[in-house]
């Protein structure tokens, strides 16, 4: 079943970023939005989700509406200087379930607390947002994705200032998620380690070469696509049962 | 007498003025910590010059219409200064909610340009040949010479008030969730323009009554000061309200007491004493930093 579905939608501010774009998102998949910085990844993102209107083409909703979205946005943007503690935080995600004007109730509560325990962190529940760490933060910002209750996991470069052990961790969380809460996933990243073993789909984007690609993971994790899309030389390599990718020196062949 | 003596025999004089701080003084500290915390501290700054361009324009108008407002029930209803200045505060409002930004020209640019430009638009109409005779006026509610308050103007920023604590109370998550994380809210669907409009107009329906009640320095002095000290020293969203409350009703206050008793200027008075309130939270981010 499809969630939203983009047809030859040109996608841009003003002017169009990408080629026109065709892009199903199904339930179920995880699909990993690959790209260089500045690529048109968020733009993207943007126009999958309706918040940013197509130049041209169609978004369609074959469900006949949006799917419930659970959104963990770029950690550095939000503001810690708030006067919050981490319960009121996650609580933010239920403000859409529980409607205008209604307070948040006990189970709306319970709800925000099962989400923190879930992630690993029920213990902070009442920690000022302040005594965070980054790693704690981004795990709060998932748990408030989750009390959502959301068909639609999106992440926004969730690893993108992490070590590749603490990328590793994070993203094993959001699949235990994506199995537990039978979800889909859109990943944003600019990073290619957090691709193989995590996507089922990936989609190539690179306004600079305009080239957008998707498709099945094992077909898009591919020396020569990646290498076009990086403009370098691009290896990909088995070691073990993991996939490693490594970025050369030369240009593409 | 005593000087406390001295001002309690005058209360049938500052009981207006008083009243009326008290009230800006608590509103504007509530209000204060959306504004502090939203980093949008010079849209208060603006939003209270902009309601004196609608006062002043209002006094144009009339002159223009060779209405004398000196001449009792002489000013039309509509041509009450008042309801210019909540138009033009609600409308900056109004285009502030869309985020009116380019990528020459950030919002706060926007904001910095509609506070200059009314500043200027004041001081010319402030120096017009045609209503010389009201530039007292708006000079009080330039510089904020909270001495005489018509009760008219208590009833206006208690309906205010009033207003904007019904609007807090009823969409208090909404109001919080679009303020700390505009981003999230909008792909989750809360309706973020609509929360983002209110927010704004109730802060410029509150500034823009208070501006003309109590003066536009202790208004955006209100706004901000009570609640950067009341951040500074709280952790807690809740005890961070009570306190920039508190802050403002006690620099309304006592400011009007010190004004009183040492015959100096209401509203900068006031501004003095709520900035003594930064003291406690400096001390503890100096302590903090040199530990």
């Amino acid at each position: 079943m499809e969630l939203i579905r983009l047809e030859r939608a040109v996608i841009g501010y003003r002017t169009p970023l990408l080629p026109p774009i065709d892009l199903a998102l199904s339930a179920g998949t995880t699909l990993a939005v690959l790209g260089p910085n500045g690529a048109g990844k968020t733009a993207l993102l943007k126009s999958l989700l309706g918040l940013l209107p197509l130049i041209d083409g169609r978004r369609t909703l074959p469900q006949g509406r949006s799917p419930r979205v659970g959104y963990v946005p770029q950690r550095d943007r939000l503001d810690m200087s708030w006067p919050l503690t981490v319960l009121q935080v996650v609580l933010m995600g239920r403000a859409r379930l529980v409607g205008p004007i209604r307070r948040y109730s006990a189970r709306d509560r319970a709800a925000a607390r099962a989400a923190l325990q879930e992630i690993g962190i029920g213990d902070l529940a009442d920690r000022p947002l302040y005594a965070l760490s980054g790693g704690q933060h981004q795990k709060v910002l998932i748990a408030r994705a989750i009390a959502a209750e959301p068909e639609l996991l999106v992440l926004d470069e969730p690893t993108s200032a992490m070590d590749p052990a603490a990328e590793r961790v994070l993203l094993d969380l959001v699949a235990r998620l994506k199995s537990a809460h039978n979800l889909s996933v859109v990943l944003v990243t600019h990073q290619l380690t957090a691709i193989p073993g995590f996507a089922t789909d990936v989609a190539l984007v690179d306004r600079e070469r305009k080239v957008f690609e998707v498709g099945p993971a094992e077909q898009m994790i591919e020396p020569q696509k990646l290498a076009l899309l990086y403009g370098r030389e691009v290896r990909v390599a088995k070691v073990g049962d993991k996939t490693a990718i490594v970025i050369g020196d030369g240009a593409p062949p | 007498m005593s000087g406390f003596a001295d001002f309690w025999a005058g209360r049938d004089l500052w009981r207006e003025p008083m009243i009326a701080g008290v009230l800006a003084g608590a509103i504007l500290g509530y209000i204060g910590v959306f504004v502090v915390l939203k980093r949008m501290v010079f849209v208060s700054a603006a939003l209270s010059e902009i309601s004196g361009v609608g006062v002043a324009f209002a006094f144009w108008l009339s002159a223009v219409l060779g209405i004398d407002p000196h001449l009792h029930g002489a000013t039309p209803l509509l041509l009450e200064p008042t309801w210019f200045s909540l138009l033009f505060a609600c409308a900056a409002a109004a285009l502030f909610s869309f985020q009116p930004g380019h990528r020459k020209l950030a919002t706060e640019t926007i904001v910095g340009l509609g506070y200059i430009i009314s500043s200027a638009l004041v001081l010319t109409i402030l120096n017009s040949p045609r209503i010389a005779q009201e530039a007292h006026a708006i000079g009080d509610i330039l510089f904020g010479n909270a001495v005489t308050v018509p009760r008219q103007q208590i009833y206006a920023l208690l309906a205010a008030a009033l207003a904007a604590v019904i609007a807090h109370v009823l969409f208090f998550k909404e109001l919080l969730f679009v303020s700390y994380d505009r981003e999230t809210a909008v792909v989750q669907g809360v309706g973020v323009f609509r929360y983002e409009l209110l927010l704004n107009l109730v802060t410029a329906i509150v500034i823009s009554v208070a501006t003309r009640a109590v003066g536009a320095l202790p208004v955006f002095a209100f706004s901000v000061i009570p609640a950067a000290a009341a951040l500074m020293l709280s952790e807690r969203m809740r005890s961070t309200i009570v306190l920039s409350v508190l802050f403002g009703v006690i620099s309304a206050a006592v400011g009007y007491y010190a004004s009183w008793v040492e015959q100096l200027p209401t509203g900068a008075t006031m501004v003095v004493v709520a900035s003594l309130f930064l003291l406690p939270g400096l001390v503890k981010i100096l302590r903090r930093s040199s530990v």
